[in-house]
């Protein structure tokens, strides 16, 4: 099997497969277009780091029990458990999404109060139309395989008194699997949120999970949102977010990764009109052969706006982390204020960091600034503790901790904040393996 | 207590101490005075333990015990104190956390009982108003975005909290206003006890109008050039060390 190509023969049996309803028009456009190109190559400069063989791979394997078998989607035990599991740990109205098919009983189950604040729909279960957007592979992918879609609408008036959570979970129980997800947020005007996306994953094959979200924040709304990628170790993900803003709208997104193979998350942040207010959060922790690759871009389209990011990474092992944050300034679009840092602890030689801040501004009255450092932990701060008691190891831990807690502190999500500080503890532990 | 004999220490490629030798007994103060690179942190730094620095002769001994043969954090929980001259910011690390943490350090190695959060507070509060600090400090990064005072109050609330046999504190008045060094005089005058001692290292006199010293050296040159009482640190105040200098290779 050539596994440097999707079989697009296949993929169009696959999706011929697929019964028809208002997602088919959409499909088979996205299909049209996926096959002029497929998959992006390491030659495409946001992608060379980033080798998706293993994906493409998974996808092949998927798509020729697919083309021969029944196309039905089965959820098994282990999700429902997982969810569960999850609920009981952050306390918010929970939406599951399970391999691209949103769970009814979970739309069921959020009751009158968070219904007062939300519209919910799965697509694919009203028979709503829903175009969908399909600008590049990965998205067109997506789109082509598209069995459901979540729409949610935050409404103005009170916040909800809970985070609404989005349980993006796949499964590979039954043999190598792929998922498509597709969610689409819209804000009323002067709306608030706090929005949980958690990725998880369950089951002992090969899996690649492809999840698109589309969010727009409306005029004056304010939304803190806090993806957590939580997958099983050997499993893969590519995750796009689309966020437009509003006039006077403010959007925080902290993102944490803290598990996955070989992960591909993009987010695009477009600025489309003036008093906008982003904030980008981010923490990676990567040991073994872990591939994570977070590609940020922001659009300032219009002035004055103000984004700010910082991204941090812990890497042990032979893992390999990419940070790409790309700002760009557009003509006209004064009063621009974009900052950006990426910082990164390797704690292995042999691990790697390939972090690249990248400006282009094409407008006059702007600031920004970025800065990036690769290193191992302050000598200074490390014998300060020694002095005080604390053991070599001890030190090393607690300062490690403190370079990841900083991330964690600016997510105003506190739902989140004991599951994710017990994940980054989890995590710490096999990292130290890497230390000496 | 401490008995440091002819000890040469260097950084690199630079010899610092020496030749250095100095004899610190229980219940005192000492002051040890000097110019601008005569060796007087690098003396700190070495007893505390930084690795930088290499011993190549000579000898420490701490209640009898080799120190130089001990980790940083072996010498803190035998008693071992060293108050920073720049003390450093630890952004995510919680000053209350820091300081349980290396309470009970100590504790354990000294065979007592850990403190529980409980006792912990009622002590730290108890120290901290007689340092005059602010509660809020309590749960701030260590050292982070405190002033140049707050950080030597830190210091100070470490070591009272800590209550170590033999406290080193070094350029602790450095920066501070007359309020600050007021507190920190404050807080090093409770800690004056028989069974403890005290080495002030200081590059003015200014500290020791409120904290009195048994005794004052001039260090120069990486070695003690001259020992005295009080009247030495008030004299170097006047007439500069240019004299101790002169009078010590003539």
């Amino acid at each position: 099997m050539n596994s440097t190509a999707i079989d697009t023969a296949l993929l169009e049996r696959v999706v011929g497969k697929l019964p028809g309803d208002t997602l088919t028009p959409f499909r088979l456009e996205a299909l049209r277009r996926f096959s002029e190109t497929g998959f992006p190559t390491t030659r495409h400069e946001d992608w060379r780091y980033t080798n998706l063989a293993p994906i493409i791979e998974v996808s092949n394997l998927w798509l020729r029990d697919a083309a021969s078998g029944p196309a039905e989607i089965r959820v098994d035990d282990a999700v429902t458990k997982y969810a569960a599991r999850l609920a009981s740990q952050i306390d918010a109205y929970w939406i599951v999404i399970a391999n691209g098919m949103v769970q009814m009983d979970s739309l069921a189950r959020l009751g009158e109060h968070a219904l007062r604040r939300l519209d919910a729909i799965s697509v694919a279960s009203d028979n709503l139309m829903q175009p969908v957007s399909a600008e590049e592979p990965m998205t067109r992918f997506n789109t082509a395989l598209l069995r459901d879609v979540l729409r949610v609408t935050i409404r103005a008036g009170d916040a909800l008194d809970k985070p609404l959570g989005l349980l993006m979970i796949d499964d590979a129980s039954d043999g190598a699997s792929i998922s498509q997800t597709r969610v689409i947020i819209e804000t009323e005007p002067y709306s608030r949120a706090q929005i949980i996306e958690y990725h998880a994953s369950t089951g002992d094959n090969p899996l690649f999970a492809n999840a698109v979200t589309e969010f727009e924040l409306a005029r004056g709304a304010a939304v803190d949102y806090v993806r957590i990628q939580n997958r099983d170790p050997a499993h893969f993900q590519a995750g796009k977010l689309m966020v437009r803003l509003r006039r006077d709208s403010r959007l925080r997104h902290s993102a944490f990764d803290l598990g996955g193979g070989l992960i591909r998350n993009d987010l695009d942040v477009d600025i489309a009109e003036p008093g906008a207010t982003v904030e980008l959060y981010g923490l990676y922790l990567a040991s073994g052969r872990q591939h994570i690759d977070n590609h940020t871009r922001i659009d300032h389209r219009v002035g004055p706006a103000a984004s700010t990011e910082e991204y941090r990474g812990i890497l042990s092992g032979r893992s390999r982390c990419i940070f790409n944050g790309k700002a760009i300034v557009h003509k006209g679009a004064d009063g621009t204020d974009a900052r950006q840092a990426n910082h990164n602890l390797l704690l292995s030689d042999k691990a790697e960091i390939d972090t690249k801040p990248e400006l282009e501004i094409y407008a006059d009255d702007v600031k920004c600034s970025h800065g990036a450092t690769v290193g191992q932990l302050d000598k200074s701060a490390v014998f300060y503790l020694r002095s005080r008691g604390l053991d070599r190891d001890e030190a090393t831990q607690v300062l490690t901790r403190a370079f990841a807690a900083t991330i964690v502190g600016k997510s105003t999500v506190q739902a989140v904040h004991n599951h994710v500080e017990s994940l980054i503890d989890h995590r710490l532990q096999t990292l130290a393996g890497g230390l000496s | 207590m401490l008995e440091i004999t002819n000890l040469k220490a260097r950084i690199g490629d630079t010899e610092i101490l020496t030749g250095l030798t100095l004899e610190v007994n229980r219940g005192e103060v000492h002051a040890i005075m000097g110019p601008n690179g005569s060796g007087k942190s690098t003396l700190a730094l070495v007893i505390a333990g930084h690795e930088d620095y290499v011993v190549t002769e000579g000898s420490v001994r701490y209640m009898g015990q080799d120190l130089l043969s001990l980790d940083p954090e072996e010498r803190a929980r035998i008693g071992l104190f060293l108050g920073f001259q720049y003390p450093v910011e630890i952004a995510g690390v919680n000053n209350a956390y820091l300081l349980k943490a290396a309470l009970n350090a100590k504790r354990r190695t000294q065979g007592q009982p850990e403190v529980d959060a409980f006792e912990f507070l009622k002590l730290a509060r108890e120290k901290m108003a007689l340092l005059d600090m602010d509660p809020a400090l309590l749960n701030r990064g260590v050292n982070e975005g405190f002033s140049g005072g707050e950080k030597k109050r830190n210091e100070i609330l470490q070591m009272a909290v800590l209550e170590p046999r033999l406290a080193i504190l070094d350029e602790t008045d450095s920066g501070l206003d007359i309020d600050a060094l007021k507190a920190v005089a404050k807080g090093v005058n409770s800690l004056r006890d028989p069974d403890r001692a005290i080495v002030l290292v200081t590059h003015y006199q200014r500290l020791l109008d409120y904290v009195e010293p048994d005794f004052v050296h001039v260090l120069s040159g990486g070695r003690i050039i001259r020992s005295g009482d009080k009247s030495l640190a008030l004299k170097l105040e006047e007439k500069g060390y240019d004299w101790v200098r002169e009078a010590a290779s003539a």
